[in-house]
């Protein structure tokens, strides 16, 4: 310990000046004779060794006082061990980068990466020389900076550290050290440095280079783990769907389970749906390995709708990625008109039975309608959300008007061919809907007598090519267990050429090529908002061309494209942000405004701004993982409905719960390690004041309970 | 200057002892419309020999007939009253930091009461004790025997230990008929012990001498006689307190302020076990300090003893 002012601690002296008052300068006391001195006596026995007591206390009290006020005027100090680096003894312009990523958080003994960061922020801005200039940037994503500029004011360095607060982001150290550099190119000192504390992870470095020449920075970067290693289980990746094939409110949720370990372990999964655990299940995951957790769930009667789902596994030392988040949409009751151009009295040679029955399947939700041509051109076509239009032969120009007007107004409408079907009936009348107008019928593998004009195909059967699933609507087919590979198409219609087009999609082709399934989104926009659709497939619906209608696949393919014509959100995967990502949301049709609803239950409010039809506003407060809920409407709509094709879910950046560290030889400090370590003073007048300040406190209390209450006037007792 | 007949400082200047008691018992009574010594009670009581200046009228002539010699008839209100008027005069009745000691104050309600006593023509005697008794001048209705009374009281100086039970003692063995017994002490004993101070009532020689004074028929009133200073301990600096009485030597150099609440206490209790301990043996106990106006305590002492005649 030392002191700042040492001649002031002749000042000490004065501490035994209570004592010289206490013992010398007593006045004697004044004789008085008294009769009661029994009485007196008495009582003071009483009192004795509680006077004693309180005279000592004063005495040491007042001793205290005396010499706590020369000590604090002589400012004594304690010299520790800093923990900062000998490079920051001399004066320099410093960049200090603080990682605030989201592994920063994970519990490391009795504090956690980031705090230890802080404090070794706070201990090279004390140790830097006066005269040294700091700014401060944050490591995470977004790379905020507190103090963005070269300042001298050390004080307000430490107070910009003491303020950062650590975020579930993902670290960015390319661009950390990039905005460093930038700063320290204005700085003036020969020296400088840039300081990254940091958990020593490798994620986030990417490829970090550093300028050279006189003045370019040197980069030092601070393990506050010290290289302790830490192994972690998280959740990576999760995906819920829709699962039809095992009932209308079945969905399947997969949990992608990763262990950075060196044993495997065996963790507790739990599935959360809306708040409430609905599954629990055991997951062995591999030593460094991943697995993947699957659930399926048979929703309640409230499956329409939005459901938040949540997967987690048992906390570890980093909780942040022990659960992830993703959103489940589920389709509302929906009415088909299935269209039969090629009705029959025998029900299983009905053109339309395979289709009713996949669409009418337990549980599906949706409801079907069966028509004639002639019929459903005089029906309110606007009862329904999706038509198929199946073998017909020549639609009359009401029904394409009719189908014409449907589509306009935001309705699906699929078209299937088969042998009834006229391509230049359905060219002129149909040619604004068809994704692609029809060509000729092809024969893929010999059935029944040749038609005229048809061509003959030598082989068995066409199959159809492999899926891309980048499409939205064959996400759920499982690679090899697709349930359509196998089936068979002996005939199909091929299709016009037409240019490349962003509204026109071929979901599926046949192994030769062709399209097998087209999709057209037209631009009519409806009174929701929503864009019509139609869906053309080249082949039968019932078995007359194809098999596909027994296939394993036919069922999931007809609710899959019945849900995408009918307007409901491809299902499974809510479009997902990592945290800190911004999210585009669009005004639509006539909405004026949006409202966010974020995990936490704060909301953000977006007004529409100007008469564009499609005005984007960004969203940036996506600083939490969860799902967050997007609702759009009208600014006096207080309740405003919910599009889950806009909610979107923010989820941790999984980079952040791989332990894997950096290389130890990349960017070693220069000084870092030296057998001597920089000291700092630790000032302790602060407390000795205090403790002054205790002491006067302590005497006025005692002196005031021992002072008289002064005289009363006597009074003659009872 | 018109004096106070209620301030105790203000009588400390008058003259003589007979001043200040006429002074008492007229400024207590003026005012009055009956002599306060006057009974209502006709009960006979007594014959006595005819001596002159008796009320011819009050002659029982049935007895002149009967025994041929002449006497009258007494009643139970015109009964002598044997008074006693016991001071204690130890040097502990000399403190008084207001100008009027203890024991001044004790001769001044003494003087009144023989001098009320006297134009009574009852006989009234005075006993002045410290460790020993220093003087007594037996009860008497002799003319001049008050002015005797007073004329002692006069020359009344503190002095000696205290031992009022010796006194009491005394008293007993005076006093053969039934008598009224009135006791002037500050009752501070240096003898008092722990156990006696902890106990319920007063214990010890004074406390039993009264209570066997009282047991044998004589009616006994203590006056409790203290200054405010040892009822509430006023001091408010460090002070070397000093025992009062020869042969005490004890001193104590103490905070006065530190012990005001514990001597309170201790007083309040000494105060109460002397109450309790009249209160048993059919003594009457009068608490008075030396601030109290004279007047009010001879009125409050009279007017409480009711058709007892005084």
């Amino acid at each position: 310990m030392g002191v700042l002012a040492p001649s002031l601690l002749f000042g000490l002296i004065a501490a035994v000046v209570p004592y010289l008052i206490h013992r010398l300068g007593r006045r004697p006391p004044r004789p008085q004779p008294f009769a009661a001195m029994e009485l007196l006596m008495a009582a003071e026995r009483r009192v004795r060794a509680r006077h004693k007591l309180r005279e000592l206390l004063l005495l040491l009290l007042r001793t205290a006082l005396a010499a706590a006020l020369p000590l604090v005027f002589a400012r004594p100090f304690v010299e520790r061990d800093s923990n900062a680096p000998a490079m920051a003894l001399h004066p320099q312009s410093a960049v200090l980068v603080l990682d605030d990523s989201a592994s920063m958080q994970r519990t490391l003994g009795r504090s956690t990466p980031f705090e230890r960061a802080r404090e070794q922020a706070l201990a090279i801005s004390r140790q830097l020389p006066t005269g040294s200039a700091v700014a401060l940037v944050l490591a995470s994503h977004g790379n905020a900076a507190p103090i963005a500029e070269l300042t001298l004011e050390k004080s307000r360095v430490a107070d910009a550290i003491d303020q950062v607060t650590p975020t579930a982001k993902a670290a960015d150290f390319t661009g950390a050290v990039r905005r460093a550099t930038t700063i320290l190119t204005g700085g003036l000192h020969k020296e400088r440095r840039i300081y990254v504390l940091t958990d020593g992870q490798a994620a986030g470095w990417g490829d970090v280079t550093m300028p050279v020449g006189d003045n370019a920075p040197e980069l030092a970067v601070f393990d506050v783990t010290k290289g302790r290693p830490w192994s972690n289980r998280a959740v990576v990746d999760i995906e819920a769907v829709p699962l039809p094939e095992a009932g209308a409110n079945a969905v399947a949720i997969t949990a992608s389970l990763a262990n950075w370990g060196a044993a495997a372990v065996s963790v507790t999964t739990s599935l959360k749906i809306d708040g409430s655990v609905v599954a629990k299940g055991l997951a062995e995951i591999p030593a460094n390995g991943q697995v993947r957790k699957r659930f399926v769930h048979i929703l309640g009667e409230e499956r329409a709708g939005l459901h938040e789902v949540q997967a987690s596994i048992d906390p570890d030392d980093f909780t942040l990625d022990d659960q992830r988040f993703a959103s489940l949409s589920m389709m509302q009751s929906l009415r088909v008109l299935f269209i039969n151009g090629d009705a029959r009295t025998t029900r299983n040679e009905d053109e339309g039975f395979f289709l009713e029955s996949a669409l009418q399947s337990a549980e599906s939700g949706i409801s079907v309608t069966t028509m004639l041509p002639d019929e459903a051109a005089e029906t309110d076509l606007r009862r329904f959300g999706v038509i198929f239009v199946a073998n017909v032969g020549e639609p009359s120009a009401a029904l394409a008007g009719a189908l014409s007007q449907f589509v306009s107004g935001g309705g699906g409408v699929l078209f299937s061919t088969g042998a009834n079907v006229n391509p230049d009936a359905w060219n002129s009348r149909l040619g604004g809907l068809l994704p692609q107008p029809l060509g000729v019928v092809r024969t893929a593998a010999t059935q029944g007598a040749p038609t005229s004009g048809e061509m003959v195909d030598e082989r068995p059967a066409e199959h159809l090519a492999p899926l891309d699933r980048r499409h939205p609507l064959l996400t759920r087919f499982p690679a090899g267990e697709d349930g359509l590979a196998s089936a068979r198409f002996y005939k199909y219609t091929l299709l016009e050429p037409l240019p490349d087009d962003d509204s026109r999609n071929v979901i599926l082709r046949f192994e030769s090529g062709a399209p097998a399934l087209v999709e057209r989104i037209l631009a009519t926009s409806g009174p929701k908002g929503r864009s019509g659709r139609t869906m053309l497939l080249a082949t039968t619906v019932d078995r007359e061309w194809t098999d596909l209608a027994i296939r394993p696949g036919f069922l999931p393919l007809i609710t899959e494209v019945t849900r995408r014509l009918g307007g409901a959100p491809e299902g499974g995967r809510s479009a997902e942000r990592l945290v800190g990502e911004p999210r585009e949301l669009a005004f639509q049709g006539g909405e004026d405004t949006l409202e966010v609803t974020k995990p936490g239950g704060g909301t953000w409010l977006s007004r529409r701004r100007g008469q564009a039809d499609s005005q984007h506003v960004p969203f940036t407060d996506t600083l939490v993982p969860g799902v967050y809920h997007v609702r759009a409407g009208m600014a006096a709509d207080a309740n405003r409905t919910e599009d889950p094709n806009r909610t979107f879910v923010v989820n941790l950046d999984p980079q952040e719960s791989n332990p894997a560290t950096r290389a130890a030889d990349a960017g070693t400090p220069r000084g870092d390690g030296q057998a001597t370590r920089p000291k700092h003073k630790v000032p302790l007048w602060h407390g000795v004041a205090m403790a002054l300040m205790a002491l006067l406190l302590a005497e006025s209390l005692v002196t005031l309970r021992r002072r008289p209450q002064g005289l009363r006037g006597f009074t003659k007792p009872a | 200057m018109a004096i106070n007949a209620l301030d105790p400082t203000e009588l400390a200047r008058l003259s003589s002892m007979a001043l200040r008691a006429r002074v008492i018992v007229e400024g207590a009574f003026a005012g009055l419309h009956h002599n306060p010594s006057l009974g209502s009670a006709t009960e006979f009581s007594e014959h006595k020999e005819y001596a002159p200046g008796d009320e011819i009228r009050r002659i029982d002539w049935k007895v002149v007939g009967r025994q041929d010699r002449y006497y009258v008839k007494r009643f139970e209100d015109e009964t002598e009253m044997r008074t006693l008027l016991v001071v204690d005069g130890s040097a502990s009745m000399g403190y008084g930091r207001h100008g009027v000691t203890k024991l001044m104050y004790a001769g001044f309600v003494t003087a009144a009461l023989a001098y009320l006593l006297g134009r009574q023509g009852d006989p009234a005697g005075l006993m002045i004790h410290d460790r020993t008794m220093r003087r007594y001048l037996p009860p008497s209705g002799r003319g001049g025997h008050i002015r005797e009374v007073l004329a002692t009281l006069d020359t009344l100086q503190p002095g000696g230990e205290t031992n009022l039970a010796a006194a009491l003692e005394r008293v007993a063995d005076l006093a053969h008929r039934r008598s009224l017994v009135i006791v002037f002490s500050d009752l501070l004993d240096m003898a008092g012990s722990e156990a006696q101070r902890n106990a319920a009532t007063a214990t010890g020689p004074t406390a039993l001498a009264l209570s066997q004074l009282a047991a044998r028929g004589h009616d006994v009133v203590l006056f409790h006689i203290l200054d405010p200073d040892e009822i509430e301990l006023p001091f408010d600096e460090v002070t070397q307190f000093l025992g009062m009485e020869p042969g005490d030597d004890r001193n104590v150099v103490v905070d006065a302020a530190d012990l005001r609440a514990s001597f309170a206490e201790e007083s309040a209790a000494f105060r109460a076990r002397w109450r309790q301990t009249c209160l048993q043996a059919g003594i009457e106990y009068r608490l008075v300090t030396t601030q109290e106006p004279l007047g009010g305590v001879l009125r409050s002492f009279i007017g409480g003893r009711g058709r007892t005649k005084l």
